[in-house]
């Protein structure tokens, strides 16, 4: 019931709104094809079980499932940001491909760093839908509790595409190299203020910790000083008031292009060819054997069918060979990064261990 | 090509017919959605994503200018009529908007802030081509030492927005200060005064105490009169005398240039123009006094600051590639959706969208203008609706308004325990006007302090060394004393 409401007051509320969702239907028209697709596909099972019955989570693993109704399509965050970007973006392509029968809708639950957000996804126990998507925050906003669930509750669908972490300094900056700001944080530790577009313990804070730590440092000498987004922190760096920027390397293009900023490091396993033309260079070719990824990927609820999940991860990784993929990866720069269901999961466990140990060096999760 | 030609240039894109009709579109819907209490510029822009989608770029980018402006316009409809700010910067103009509405002026406070919206439009697009690479430096020239001491300056008007008693203003600021702490803390992410419930995480949202406060207080205040004792509201004359076109002239003038440089600061905004260009004017007015019981003034300038606000903020946009505000946060989004990086090289890649932009503005603020005059009467009329049905309008408007933020049903009990303080207030004669500034403010001001303090490693000079912040802090120490010295001088000479 409670639900009810809560979806009955998204549509009917405010004209506003009702804008909103008339644009989300716009976008996406309804597809008269459905019906073809049922008629020509297989009529064994009945679908519906898996929408209506909680408990039935053991059903068996039907290899040609397809989704019935329209996918909810859930950014846990306001739209303009990195989730919403890549659910509408990856939504488009899914249409205009024509890559499901039925239709991929966006939406928006903004909330604690995404928390709300999991939560109503949560709620979908064992159903195919709804899809979210999700980065490096699922796994740091439960470790600094402030989520009631965290990623072992969701169910992970694929992995699809990565950014990177990159450290910024002033054109005229002293510092050259990333082992020169390490080494005058190790000579007088606290004495870079590094900025960061997110909160303490977030993902530009742990990107460069992980990497002081990795370096040989004792993470908590990181002067990490949080601003409300890599805009914001970089602003910072242009007034020179502070030392160093953290942030991630699509959000930082444009000011490294022109020349405003240099990049002296950023966190990618092989050397990018965008990155080598402003002559920066990997962690790694600066001998700190380090990574970072800010991957972004989409998840399901918890407990999803088998059959759903094998379906969807299909569909991704098609999604991922199409030429409109390649526009939209062109524009946002991403890079195409698929991990099937089952390699998203692990390397979820594996980002869970790394963020949890550095967290517990800056000081802000406590040791157990 | 010179700023001329380019401008031209810019007028020749923006006057094709798909533009005008988005110019026109934007503005229309940014001023429906804006006059909803509770949904701004923010939600305004975050509805048009959707549809922008897909669209050309310059066309989209002068839709959501359109909408931008058409949505901060609208609140202060709102503002004006309910008593119910939509946005932060149009709550200064409710201060003497809706007075003037209670005294069957509607007509003229709308008219008011629909000439002083323009005025003040127009001098910040001027602004925004003329000096907007200039000011980019004035931009990152605020780091959090010099915003640290902005909010300090900034709530010393604590003072002018206290009506009779001081204590009872400080009382009430003290208050905002802390419901703005609640939440989790940027600098260390932990959660503050949040007694355990994950609904505080994200702290209160300005707008729920906002609406509370103001809207809610009101209808409260107006359930306990008698019912004959309430006078039916007219819409009165749009017109302005020969002596308030001279009245507002020079105020109007002052707060747009006064909002479009606070716009120009990141994080600033519309909302601290308006404050600060509402304070200044009454502290240089004669009738000072007035204010806060209907002035013109008190409705022009905040008007004219925060739609100058609007296009300085802007600047930092366009320029420097990082959004000045939250609202030019989403916009920021939308080119990045629709393949634009906004920086220092948008001017060269893109002269078309960047002058295409500006020149939209032109267009929709004369669009605005053109549009919403015609419409006040209609508008206004809402105030004719019989006190049974009015009540109840406003607490659903307000109720949509929260819901429509945070689709969260905490937030709407939330309403409700403000608008039982702001009735209290009301009751026991506290302002409500330091409260929300200092709600604003608080936070920013907090942030920025221990920003400051972490960048020196727990030095205070930091707050002195830097001239821009000493000479903030100097005004804000003068703007505290100042009122006190020529009663100091008379009990000098008394003894």
């Amino acid at each position: 019931m409670k639900r009810f409401w809560k979806r009955a007051g998204v549509s009917f509320v405010v004209p506003a709104v009702a804008v909103g969702v008339l644009a989300g239907c716009g976008e996406a028209p309804e597809e008269p094809d459905t019906d073809d697709d049922q008629a020509s596909g297989e009529a064994e099972e009945e679908p519906d079980d898996t929408e209506d019955d909680d408990d039935d989570t053991e059903e068996e693993f039907d290899e040609d499932w397809e989704p019935e109704q329209d996918v909810e399509y859930i950014a846990p965050a306001d739209a303009g940001g990195g989730w919403d970007t890549l659910i509408r973006q990856t939504a488009d392509v899914i249409e205009s491909e024509d890559l499901a029968p039925v239709n991929f809708a966006p939406q928006n639950i903004p909330g604690s760093g995404g928390a709300v957000g999991w939560a109503e996804v949560a709620g979908h126990d064992g159903e195919p839908q709804p899809l979210f998507a999700a980065s490096p925050p699922i796994i740091l906003v439960p470790l600094t509790e402030t989520s009631e669930y965290d990623h072992t509750d969701f169910t992970p669908v694929a992995n699809l595409i990565t950014d990177y972490s990159v450290v910024l300094v002033e054109p005229d900056s002293e510092f050259e190299s990333i082992n020169d700001v390490f080494e005058a944080i190790e000579d007088d530790p606290g004495s870079v203020s590094i900025a960061g577009g997110s909160a303490a313990g977030s993902m530009d804070h742990i990107s460069i910790a992980g990497a002081a730590d990795e370096y040989g440092l004792d993470a908590a000498d990181v002067n990490y000083i949080p601003f409300s987004g890599g805009g914001e922190a970089m602003t910072q760096l242009l007034g020179g008031h502070v030392d160093v920027v953290s942030t991630g390397v699509g959000e930082a293009m444009g000011q490294m292009e022109s020349g405003e900023l240099r990049p002296i490091a950023y966190s990618a396993d092989e050397p990018m060819e965008e990155m080598e033309e402003l002559g920066a260079e990997t962690y790694i070719e600066q001998d700190v054997d380090y990574t970072f990824d800010i991957w972004r990927g989409i998840m399901g609820p918890p407990n999803m069918p088998e059959s759903a999940v094998a379906y969807y991860e299909d569909m991704y990784a098609e999604m991922l060979e199409t030429e409109a993929w390649e526009d939209v990866q062109d524009n946002q720069g991403w890079l195409n990064n698929y991990q099937d269901s089952e390699e998203f999961g692990e390397f979820l466990d594996d980002q869970y261990d790394l963020f949890e140990n550095v967290l517990t060096e800056v000081g802000i999760q406590e040791e157990e | 090509m010179n700023a001329w030609e380019s401008l031209m240039y810019g007028f020749s894109v923006a006057l094709q017919p798909e533009a005008l009709m988005f110019v026109f579109i934007g503005v229309v819907a940014g001023t429906v959605i804006g006059m909803l209490p509770g949904l701004g510029p923010i939600s305004a822009l975050a509805l048009m994503i959707p549809v922008t989608y897909g669209m050309d770029p310059t066309v989209g980018l002068i839709l959501m200018a359109g909408v931008y402006y058409g949505a901060v316009f609208g609140g202060s409809t709102s503002s004006i009529l309910l008593n119910a700010p939509g946005i932060a910067g149009t709550v200064a103009t409710s201060f003497d908007g809706y007075p003037l509405a209670k005294q069957g002026k509607a007509g003229k406070a709308l008219a008011l802030a629909a000439y002083a919206s323009f005025i003040g439009g127009t001098v910040s697009i001027i602004g925004l081509m003329l000096v907007a690479p200039l000011l980019s430096n004035v931009a990152v020239a605020f780091g959090p030492s010099e915003y640290f001491a902005l909010m300090v300056f900034g709530l010393t008007a604590v003072v002018s927005l206290s009506d009779k008693s001081l204590v009872k203003g400080l009382i009430a600021a003290v208050f905002g200060v802390m419901v703005s702490l609640v939440g989790m803390d940027l600098q260390t992410g932990t959660a503050r005064f949040t007694f355990g419930n994950v609904n505080l995480l994200d702290g209160i949202d300005f707008l729920v105490v906002a609406l509370g406060i103001f809207a809610l207080g009101e209808v409260f205040v107006l359930l306990m009169k008698k019912a004959g004792s309430m006078q039916q509201n007219s819409l009165g004359s749009l017109k302005l005398s020969k002596q308030e076109v001279r009245d507002i002239g020079p105020p109007i003038g002052r707060s747009s240039i006064l909002g479009f440089f606070t716009g120009v600061l990141p994080g600033a905004g519309a909302t601290i123009g308006s404050f600060l260009g509402y304070s200044m004017e009454k502290r240089i007015a004669k009738d000072g006094d007035t204010f806060g019981k209907g002035n013109v003034k008190g409705v022009a300038a905040p008007e004219a600051a925060n739609n100058a606000a609007s296009g300085g903020s802007f600047v930092p946009l366009l320029t420097l590639g990082v959004p000045g505000s939250g609202t030019t946060a989403v916009l920021l989004g939308a080119l990045l959706v629709m393949g634009i990086t906004p920086g220092p090289l948008m001017l060269e890649d893109r002269p078309d969208v960047f002058w295409g932009v500006i020149a939209s503005m032109y267009i929709g603020n004369i669009v605005l203008l053109i549009l919403n005059l015609p419409l006040i009467p209609f508008i206004a009329k809402i105030l004719n609706l019989p006190r049974a049905l009015l009540l109840p309008l406003i607490i659903v408007f307000c109720m949509i308004g929260v819901y429509g933020i945070s689709f969260n049903t905490f937030d709407l009990f939330l309403v409700l325990f403000f608008g039982l303080i702001g009735f209290l207030m009301r009751r026991y004669g506290f302002p409500a006007a330091p409260l929300i500034l200092a709600m604003i403010l608080g936070a920013i001001m907090e942030e920025n302090m221990r920003q400051a303090l972490q960048i020196s490693g727990g030095d205070w000079t930091v707050f002195t060394d830097s001239n821009i912040s000493l000479v903030l802090l100097i005004l804000a120490v003068l703007s505290l004393i100042g009122p006190l010295v020529p009663r100091m001088l008379r009990m000098i000479k008394r003894s």
